[in-house]
């Protein structure tokens, strides 16, 4: 039975800049980094700019953008502007 | 003080939320505490800054010879004394830094963009002498039309700051220049439909003054730099480490070669995250081979350090009858000051943020114009919309006659309501903080002749990120905290709780300190509510990597396997098949054995920490309006405000009482006042009047402890989602009293008078 994949989101409207525009994808993975590697691999230099510029969401969880973050089956991940207080 | 512990943890915690002593009180008390005014050095220099008297004027040219020539005065720098950066936005997009801007606004280059603007610096023997050299300059300036109010700045013939900035975010891209940096936009549901099915729609226009951080100690700093390309900088800020990188770029240096010693802090509250004057001193040091110090005067401090915007906003909310939120539209235009980088798409994500709806749009304006470079400031841009955003909600629940709390909680978001940026909720204490106004008597006890109340609520994000720790078990059994976090709101004393806590010792048995950026790893701004959940989580872990070692050491001694010792309680035990056959060992008892058990006890731990937990507070704000002044006293305020855990007790409502009082003064008094010139009038506390303790009532707190499960004590952020919504607090209870609606801040005697005057006809 093939594996559900993560719904994943581009909200930073730099992502755009790689993408053409596209902002959602459906990735099979299992932790952030396979999600990092198959869209830079779509996208060369957006991995890049997903890591040093974006904070992640998985299912509303609000995450550093970690290698190791695991990824489930079926979640949603949104990589989100990064975020800086006062 | 109230506390309301919504999901109470089954094990009970011996020190985590008592109110130990502070570990830097008895120093701040006594006198002894050393802040970056404090340090000193052998054959050290003074430095002064040459600011801009014009808020726009190109710099045709700068001539320091008498200065050079004045008894005394050992060198003269200005921008070509600092390598040109490339023009590129690096960074996280919300916080992009583009060194092309900020290497100008350490030191203008081709043009001065606002009164206060350093033009060029002098090291002289003492402070005198280097004051009448900066007399002695002559900067030729050509005068430039000015603009200051963002509104102004937006329109079509605005003087332009940048004659080649093109907007940001607009396809296609304009084809003109403007003032206008960027635009931003965050959509979700079908906004035209939610408003088609609202049976009420108001629509609203704000603004905010822009207001000063007003932190008590101006910034300063102490440089040194060797022969040798190394540096040293003493400074208070809210990041030695970011003190270092930005420095280190600001000067072409390597990172490694500038070593950052921390020093006490008399208040940042964001506008500390940045640097004004240590790229200048370093500057200085290694043009005259002296040690360096600089100290801003209040009046630079306004003038030339980072307030937060000020801003111009609509906003349109359209709802069913039965309160049912379906529709949101916000329009929020934000000065950042002289170059780019306001706070802007904060308050595009935050103002909604608290509320369930399906159908919502956040639009948002990057605007330069001539006043000082925009910093952040507590919860930096979400009290700004939160103002229009609560104000404008204040007003539709009146319109269909609801409660205004019952209101908030109807339409409370909950985990799994949508946010306009994307992600669903995960969290979902907002409407425990509603809950808890609510029940408070104070919601219904009668209000007298020409007062009023409002509440209002906000949300902020929270943050974490990177964070390091180190823990030593000393010879006698204490133990000493490093971490690289700079102690502003009592990190220090957090951090020893937390681990006493962890190892199971006594608190006075801790001991925290802040360690310089050569004695500990890289840790983050002291910002965005991070440093208790972050740093908090690698002391923990540096802990939990100690009692490891605790037990193997416990284990040796006793001839034992380490699965065969627990800790506990502080203390070592035997376990498994033989639990109890040896006495158990003391960390004091396993620290006089450490040299037979492998030497020192100690261990670093570095985190990136994720899993943050929003903060959500709701205010509630009792005020008596002078019909005659137009004066507003504040009677009564109320923050109920979601902690996490708290940790130590008195910091935390610390935390809400001081959020509260700077949103009063946001509120009620705070303002940038210009001339026509673009010269700031009020630049001092006389004139720019902050609150005092004599302005307010005592702050009451309600601590909502909805423990964060991703936090090994259930940290959540606190120091900043408190002041969100104590600007639309006050201003509701203002509409409240006089039945009139003020839309700008500050709301201040003549505008009250002038509003009350409108309503009665006079």
């Amino acid at each position: 039975m093939a594996k559900a994949a993560a719904r994943v989101v581009l909200i930073s409207s730099h992502s755009g800049h790689y993408t053409g525009g596209v902002k959602e994808f459906d990735i099979e993975a299992q932790t952030l980094h396979d999600v990092i590697k198959a869209l830079d691999a779509r996208y060369p230099g957006l991995g890049e700019h997903l890591e040093e510029e974006t904070t992640v969401a998985i299912d509303g969880e609000i995450h550093e953008v970690g290698y190791y973050q695991p990824v489930r089956p079926g979640c949603e991940i949104f990589f989100i502007p990064k975020i800086e207080g006062g | 003080m109230d506390t309301k512990t919504i999901r109470p943890d089954e094990k009970a915690l011996r020190i985590v939320g008592t109110r130990p002593v502070r570990p830097d009180g008895v120093p701040k008390v006594t006198g002894l505490a050393r802040y970056g005014a404090d340090f000193a050095l052998p054959g050290m220099l003074w430095g002064a800054i040459l600011r801009s008297p014009h808020a726009h004027a190109r710099i045709r040219s700068i001539d320091s010879s008498k200065a050079l020539a004045l008894l005394g005065v050992k060198a003269v720098i200005t921008c070509a004394d600092f390598p040109e950066q490339k023009f590129e936005f690096v960074g996280p997009e919300r916080v992009a830094i583009n060194f092309w801007h900020t290497t100008r606004n350490i030191m203008a280059r081709e043009k001065a963009l606002y009164e206060g603007h350093a033009v060029a610096a002098v090291a002289a023997i003492n402070a005198r002498v280097a004051d009448e050299a900066l007399r002695l300059i002559d900067v030729d300036y050509e005068l430039l039309p000015h603009v200051i109010d963002v509104d102004e700045a937006m329109q079509p013939d605005a003087p332009l700051l940048f004659e080649d900035m093109i907007t940001r975010g607009v396809e296609p891209a304009p084809d003109r220049p403007s003032n206008v940096s960027k635009r931003i936009e965050f959509n979700i549901g079908d906004l035209e439909a939610g408003f088609a099915a609202a049976d009420e729609i108001v629509e609203m226009r704000f603004k905010t003054a822009p207001v000063h951080q007003g932190y008590i100690e101006p910034h300063a700093c102490l440089a040194r730099f060797d022969a040798d390309g190394q540096g040293e900088i003493w400074a208070a800020s809210q990041g030695h480490f970011v003190v270092r990188a930005l420095t280190a770029r600001l000067l072409g240096m390597n990172i490694g070669d500038l070593l950052v010693h921390p020093a006490e802090i008399g208040g940042g509250f964001g506008g500390k995250t940045v640097v004004y004057i240590e790229p200048v001193a370093a500057a200085l040091s290694r043009k005259t081979g002296h040690p360096v110090k600089i100290v801003m005067r209040r009046e630079d401090v306004f003038k030339a350090t980072g307030p937060t915007s000020g801003a111009s906003m609509t906003v349109k909310i359209g709802v069913k009858k039965d309160g049912k939120l379906v529709a949101a539209d916000g329009v929020f235009k934000f000065q950042a000051g002289a170059f780019p980088g306001s706070p802007v798409m904060n308050a595009t994500m935050c103002g909604f943020a608290p509320y369930d709806i399906a159908n919502v749009r956040s639009v948002g304006y990057d605007v330069v114009s001539n006043r000082p470079k925009s910093a952040a400031y507590r919860a930096p841009g979400s009290p700004i919309s939160a103002f229009a955003v609560e104000s404008a909600l204040d007003t539709i629940a009146a319109r269909i006659g609801m409660d205004p709390l019952k209101f908030r909680l109807l339409n409370a978001a909950k985990a799994g309501a949508p946010t306009v940026w994307g992600p669903k909720h995960a969290h979902d204490s907002y409407a425990d903080t509603v809950q808890a106004l609510l029940d408070h008597p104070a919601y219904t006890a009668p209000l007298g002749k020409n007062q009023g109340r409002g509440v209002a609520s906000g949300y902020w994000f929270n943050n974490g990120g990177e964070s390091s720790a180190t823990v030593h078990v000393n010879e006698d059994g204490t133990v000493v905290v490093a971490t690289g976090s700079m102690d502003i709101g009592g990190s220090r004393a957090s951090m020893a709780i937390m681990a006493a806590e962890t190892l199971g010792v006594e608190y006075e048995k801790v001991r925290a300190i802040v360690a310089d950026t050569g004695s500990v790893g890289y840790t983050h701004l002291t910002a965005g509510s991070r440093t208790t959940f972050a740093t908090g989580i690698a002391v923990v872990e540096a802990c939990n990597k100690v009692i490891l070692e605790l037990r193997a050491r416990a284990a040796m001694i006793w001839s034992v396997k380490i699965d065969e010792v627990i800790w506990e309680d502080g203390w070592a035990r035997t376990a498994g098949k033989k639990p109890g056959t040896r006495e158990p060992l003391s960390l004091k008892g396993i620290a006089a054995k450490r040299a037979v058990t492998g030497g020192p006890i100690g261990a670093e731990a570095s985190v990136n920490a994720g899993g943050v937990a929003p903060g959500f507070a709701s205010e509630l704000c009792d005020v008596e309006v002078d019909p005659e002044t137009g004066s507003v006293k504040v009677l009564r305020f109320i923050v109920a405000q979601d902690v996490g855990r708290a940790i130590h007790r008195s910091y935390v409502e610390g935390q809400l009482e001081g959020g509260a009082v700077q949103g009063i003064g946001w509120a009620l008094n705070e303002e940038y006042i210009y001339d026509a010139a673009g010269q700031l009038l009020n630049a001092g506390f006389l004139d720019y009047r902050i609150p005092v303790a004599s302005d307010l009532p005592m702050i009451e707190t309600i601590l909502v402890e909805v423990p964060n499960p991703n936090h090994p004590f259930g940290v959540k952020g606190v120091g900043e989602v408190n002041i969100v919504p104590a600007m639309a607090a006050v201003a509701n209870a203002v509409n409240n009293a006089i039945g009139r609606r003020l839309t700008e801040l500050p709301m201040s005697p003549p505008k009250v008078l002038a509003a009350i005057d409108a309503g009665s006809g006079g």
